[in-house]
């Protein structure tokens, strides 16, 4: 055991020396602290330039519009996630009826809990909400805001069960149809420049840069939503999967104990 | 300097001592249950006072840009901290009485005594 020990606190230390020598001689993460020259097109541009995707906040004009295409085909990998996940849970209609159909008394948590989750639900919804509208000004956007979403039903299932949830009208049929809305939205607004002239995911040329005097960054708002909306009820779908009691699953397959 | 500056720093110093025993509890209490109890003196004490006293910190200084903002955030930050960390070890204490997972050797059960005496 000892030995085990002081094995490992060498390979740390002779670890953490090495990383400490490249760093300090070897200048691995260049030299200096100064800006590179893409860096520095990207801090121009992004708001001032000429090339201008017309929001603050320059990671998010370059995850929707420098290198738009490259983020398009990272959800596309998230979609396709989720698709697997829904096929390995695909049921016929008798057994999605079976599935629905609440136990006697689902169990629930006990009234604190159940409180405090509705007042925190709320809360959830609304700093998603500003995490993903907000994404073209401050750090943040719509996965990130999707994300903090996906905790909501997921609080609620916990606290009270996922009965409640579909109770209240929100089952996987739904969250599949505003899932599929977000990926029409998202799909729509790269295709739109194309019909006046612009090039596929362009930013500027029709959607407006201001509305109002309110800052909202050409198609960056729009990416951004549609993208909180799939995410977060994407999400929302594949836990509503993983929340179906393990003994109705073994019902349907037939397992036997 | 302000009082503010000193009420904030004393409750920041209060929030570090209470991570400190919050964590030198959850690595020696015996069993789950005070454990869970050490690991909620860290977050109230550790996370929810000194986010308080990070907001009397920023109203206090005067060179702070945003300072109300950032005084805002940390208080209504500490105020769902306060709210949502008690119901998540509640809603623990009593996953675990349920389903009986943890052996339960009550020194003193008071509870178990009115029961008897009903």
């Amino acid at each position: 055991m000892r030995g085990k020990s002081l094995i490992t606190a060498v390979i740390i230390l002779t670890f953490a020396a090495l990383m400490t020598y490249a760093v300090i001689s070897l200048q691995v993460f260049g030299e200096g602290t100064g800006v590179r020259p893409l860096g520095e097109f990207y801090l121009e541009n992004s708001y001032f330039g000429d090339y201008s995707a017309k929001s603050p906040e320059v990671i998010t004009s370059i995850l929707w519009d420098y290198r738009g295409i490259d983020t398009l085909f990272e959800t596309a990998v998230f979609f396709l996630a989720i698709i697997g996940s829904l096929t390995v849970f695909r049921l016929t209609k008798e057994q999605e009826k079976e599935v629905k159909k609440a136990e006697s008394t689902p169990t629930e948590l006990t009234p604190i809990v159940k409180d405090v989750t509705k007042v925190i639900v709320v809360m959830i919804l609304a700093v998603s909400a500003s995490i993903a509208l907000h994404g073209h000004l401050t750090p943040g956007g719509g996965f990130q805001g999707g994300s903090a979403l996906a905790v909501a039903p997921l609080l609620i299932i916990a606290a009270y069960s996922k009965y409640t949830l579909e109770g209240h009208g929100l089952d996987k049929t739904r969250a599949l149809i505003l899932r599929s809305i977000g990926l029409l939205g998202i799909a729509l607004v790269a295709l739109v420049p194309l019909l006046s002239g612009g090039f596929i995911m362009q930013n500027q040329p029709i959607f407006p840069a201001e509305i109002e005097s309110q800052l909202i960054g050409g198609s960056l708002i729009y990416y951004n939503f549609f993208e909180f909306l799939a995410v977060g009820v994407g999400f929302t779908a594949v836990f509503l999967l993983l929340s179906i009691p393990e003994e109705k699953f073994k019902k349907i397959l037939g397992v036997k104990k | 300097m302000s009082i503010l500056f000193y009420i904030g720093a004393l409750l920041i110093v209060i929030g570090a001592l209470c991570d400190f025993f919050g964590a030198l509890g959850l690595l020696r209490f015996p069993n789950f249950y005070v454990r869970l109890h050490a690991a909620t003196v860290g977050i109230i004490g550790g996370a929810a006072v000194p986010l308080f006293g990070v907001a009397l910190l920023a109203l206090g200084a005067d060179f702070l840009p945003h300072r109300y903002a950032i005084a805002g955030a940390s208080f209504i930050t500490g105020i769902i901290v306060l709210l949502a960390s008690p119901a998540g070890s509640h809603a623990l204490a009593y996953a675990a009485h349920r389903a009986k997972l943890v052996e339960w050797e009550p020194k003193v059960d008071h509870l178990g005594e009115v029961r008897k005496s009903d």
